[in-house]
């Protein structure tokens, strides 16, 4: 079974939890015989072939004849990276056009997709937006690529791969499935960018399956883009743990109850300020670290400094993996204070760095693990508390933090890779 | 008669390191030894070396009518001594003319004047130490840092009876509308306070070299005309005082060489002094020069020279400089309750005040000063790298 992948990251280029999420995915598919071929936003022509696990960790770049890239390094574009440079490609309507010169694959079940759809398409991909431009970009990338290389599934991973995936399964009437590892509610908290809406409103609806990463996540896809129940399937996200569980290290004599995220709303580091502000106010000595870069840094930064705190709020701006790793593993708490997250890689991560765990109700994650308090996002006062209660009581500590280290060792990319296997077969059957 | 008082601020800061959260509990250096080198020295070639040269030279062509006065700060020599001897040591040559004022400041050119008073002191009585140690001088003049004043202060300076003279901003806000040719009382009547002449000390420190400005090119004919002008407006024959102060690194490295800064000032020394109605004098000698009594000059709220505001907000206008200025005064508090003589030095110099100066950002969207002074990328991190020193010395203080 050949599986046409189309994802924005993938490691080393990571953004948010994606690009590890398609990692131990691929990774775990390919064990179970299943040829991935992923297409990236990379500048060169070339995708990358993964049929053994060990290709997961190196996938080669391959020109569309199949041969090898030679050894050098990839230009990418996602977010943060650079624009891609002038399109080789020609523009969208010229590929659109093209789309007759495909092997149309006749599977009278598989209903088509309606040709307003693609006028629609066009569109919104036409418009004047950096981001929108490279999903242009990705779209041809993707549709010049396809015709060459052979496969069965198409599988696209978040709205800036739907318009490929969708005109892709236009063209070719094979099988396409839209994962959902975040929604733009999400991230907007509440209604954002409506061409994004729209993008993700097209994909859901007209893939054959969705597949999203929690019950969570489905509720919001089924109360927001009115997609049919049973053409959701939940597929959890796993972890990929090391093979040892990394020892603590003692930077503070205090407590460290860390943050680790973007500083965006969506993952509530305000929320994390005022969970701060109580503890510290009741006069409990703890450490406080604010782990990671964004948008809301500076306003974070003034409101934390303003309550005259001197050290006991850090910041630490931007990490990369290392360091990620060692701010986990000085910690004693992760509090992960989402207001709306689909999944939460980061508490398994915390997890396997043997630190307790306060995570919001409003989370995938929470869904699938057991030893960690649950809040609602807006239920300051119970974080609180639950800080100050494993403070004061080390011993409780302890036995929290070794039980997660054992709980997270049960997580395997395994069962979710067999369900989404399960999924490949029934709408290869239909 | 127009007396003219030259004072020059001559300062370098200790620049922190960038210093991460993962540096804390390291062994990593607080201070960039490194970048404090390089800044030091290229400030040398380009500053203190040639202008203390071509001042040396006209104080001595001049047959000591030309006078200048300095404040050099504690973190200045001490840079001047490792990084660069001959600086210092041109520093004393210069001090030997005879020519030189000496003022008194506080040692570490910290705030300490509004966050902790008996650190204050402390500063100043090691700055006044420094002074006798390294140049045999003693000071009777002070000025605090960044011409900071407040009449407060005035009391607090009571504690050095030899202090007879302060030097401050003529800020407008002070003096509304009253010209700062006028030297004037503290509101408790002990001290006599000389006013800076922002808009002459301006012309030449900030706007000398700026060719959107309308007079540029300023030429020392033009500015010495000003000068002399300056005259017209006193009819009862009461003497003027004329403050130009400014940093010494005007010369030569905030304005280039290459802008004809060093033959502008030079030349407006050699016309000045042949005006037979204008004077060079120490700031110590105005007390004896007056030939009027002084009006008393209330200033409430800080002033300073810094910014268009001239008030604290260079330093102390957003949280983050409020929170890592007074955790930096807790913990040195902390630090001689624990009698930590290897860390009080080390916190001394984080009182320093370029280090809130970087973390300022009413002005950082236009590119402003700030960001000239600045050796980060952004306040941000500025404030990082101070508060995870801060972190570190606090854990230490621990053990």
């Amino acid at each position: 079974m050949r599986v046409l992948m189309l994802t924005w990251e993938y490691p080393p280029f990571i953004i948010g939890g994606l690009g590890m999420a398609c990692y131990g995915l691929f990774r775990a598919l390919s064990e179970l015989g299943i040829t991935v071929k992923m297409i990236l936003p990379t500048k060169e022509e070339v995708y990358f072939e993964i049929s053994k696990p060990e290709d997961a960790d190196f996938p080669l770049a391959k020109r569309e004849n199949g041969e090898p890239l030679r050894t050098e390094p990839l230009k990418f574009y996602p977010f943060f990276y650079s624009m891609p440079e002038e399109s080789v490609y020609g523009s969208l309507s010229e590929m659109l056009s093209s789309i007759s010169i495909f092997q149309r694959v006749e599977r009278t079940q598989l209903k088509d997709i309606p040709d307003g759809v693609l006028e629609r398409l066009r569109l919104i991909l036409t418009q004047e937006d950096t981001l929108i431009q490279k999903v242009r970009s990705y779209s041809n990338n993707v549709l010049r690529l396809a015709e060459k290389i052979s496969f069965d599934i198409i599988h696209a991973h978040d709205w800036l791969t739907y318009p490929a995936g969708l005109i892709l399964r236009k063209a070719t009437r094979k099988p396409l499935v839209c994962h959902l590892h975040a929604t733009e509610f999400d991230r907007a908290l509440g209604f954002g960018h409506p061409v994004i809406h729209e993008i993700e409103y097209l994909g859901l609806n007209l893939a054959d399956v969705v597949i999203t990463v929690s019950n969570y996540t489905k509720g919001l896809v089924l109360e927001h883009y009115k997609v049919p129940e049973n053409k959701i399937r939940v597929v959890h996200n796993a972890f990929i743990a090391k093979s040892f569980s990394p020892k603590k290290i003692k930077k503070f004599k205090e407590p460290v109850v860390l943050f680790l995220g973007r500083l965006t709303p969506q993952k509530g580091p305000r929320i994390f300020l005022e969970i701060a502000k109580k503890v510290l106010e009741k006069g409990v000595k703890v450490r406080f670290v604010i782990a990671g870069a964004g948008e809301m840094e500076r306003e974070l930064m003034l409101e934390a400094s303003s309550l005259g705190i001197g050290t006991h709020i850090i910041f630490t701006g931007f990490l990369n993996r290392d360091e990620v790793e060692f701010a986990l593993s000085l910690a004693d708490i992760v509090v992960m204070p989402s207001v709306s997250e689909p999944f939460g890689i980061v508490a398994l991560e915390a997890m396997h760095f043997g630190c307790a765990l306060i995570v919001s109700k409003q989370s995938g994650v929470s869904e699938v693990i057991e030893n960690a308090y649950k809040v609602d996002f807006w239920d300051i006062d119970k974080m609180v508390s639950y800080i100050i209660e494993l403070v004061k009581n080390p011993e409780l500590l302890r036995t929290l933090q070794e039980r997660v280290r054992e709980e997270v060792k049960r997580f395997s990319w395994k069962k979710p890779a067999e369900e989404v296997k399960k999924i490949y077969q029934e709408l290869l059957q239909s | 008669m127009i007396y003219i008082i030259f004072y020059f601020q001559v300062h370098q800061p200790y620049r922190v390191s960038r210093y991460s959260f993962f540096d804390i509990g390291s062994t990593k250096s607080y201070f960039d030894e490194e970048l404090n080198r390089y800044i030091f020295n290229k400030v040398s070639e380009r500053c203190y070396l040639p202008t203390n040269n071509l001042f040396r030279e006209l104080i001595l062509a001049s047959d000591g009518r030309f006078k200048i006065s300095y404040s050099i700060t504690g973190t200045f020599l001490e840079q001047a001594r490792t990084y660069r001897p001959e600086v210092f040591e041109s520093f004393q040559e210069l001090i030997k003319t005879g020519g030189v004022e000496l003022i008194a400041e506080t040692y570490y050119h910290s705030l300490a004047s509004i966050f902790d008073i008996e650190e204050f002191l402390e500063q100043v009585s090691e700055h006044i130490s420094a002074m006798e140690q390294y140049f045999g001088y003693s000071p009777t003049v002070f000025r605090n840092t960044e011409l900071i004043y407040f009449d407060k202060l005035s009391d607090v300076l009571l504690n050095f009876p030899q202090i007879k003279t302060i030097l401050i901003e003529g800020a407008d806000r002070i003096l509304m509308g009253e010209s700062p040719l006028y030297p004037r009382f503290s509101y408790n009547h002990v001290h006599l306070l000389l006013l800076k002449h922002y808009k002459l000390s301006d012309d030449i420190a900030f706007r000398f070299s700026d060719r959107s400005w309308p007079e540029y090119p300023l030429t020392a004919e033009k500015y010495v005309k000003w000068i002399c002008d300056l005259g017209l407006m006193e009819k009862e024959g009461r003497n003027l005082y004329l403050g130009l102060f400014m940093d010494y690194e005007t010369f030569g490295e905030h304005q280039w060489r290459e802008s004809g800064i060093f033959e502008f000032i030079k030349k407006v020394i050699e016309l000045l002094l042949e005006v037979p109605f204008v004077r060079f004098i120490f700031p110590s000698e105005a007390l004896r020069t007056l030939n009027y009594t002084p009006k008393g000059l209330s200033v409430p709220t800080p002033t300073s020279w810094a910014d268009t505001e001239r008030d604290l907000s260079a330093w102390l206008s957003n949280p983050l400089q409020w929170n890592a200025m007074k955790t930096t005064f807790e913990l040195l508090q902390k630090a001689k309750e624990k009698n930590r003589t290897d860390l009080i030095p080390i916190i001394k110099k984080l009182t320093t005040s370029d280090h809130f100066y970087y973390m300022c950002i009413k002005y950082f969207q236009d590119g402003d000063v700030h960001k000239y002074f600045s050796p980060y990328d952004l306040p941000e991190n500025a404030y990082k790298y101070f508060m995870n020193i801060l972190a570190d010395i606090e854990e230490k203080l621990e053990d």
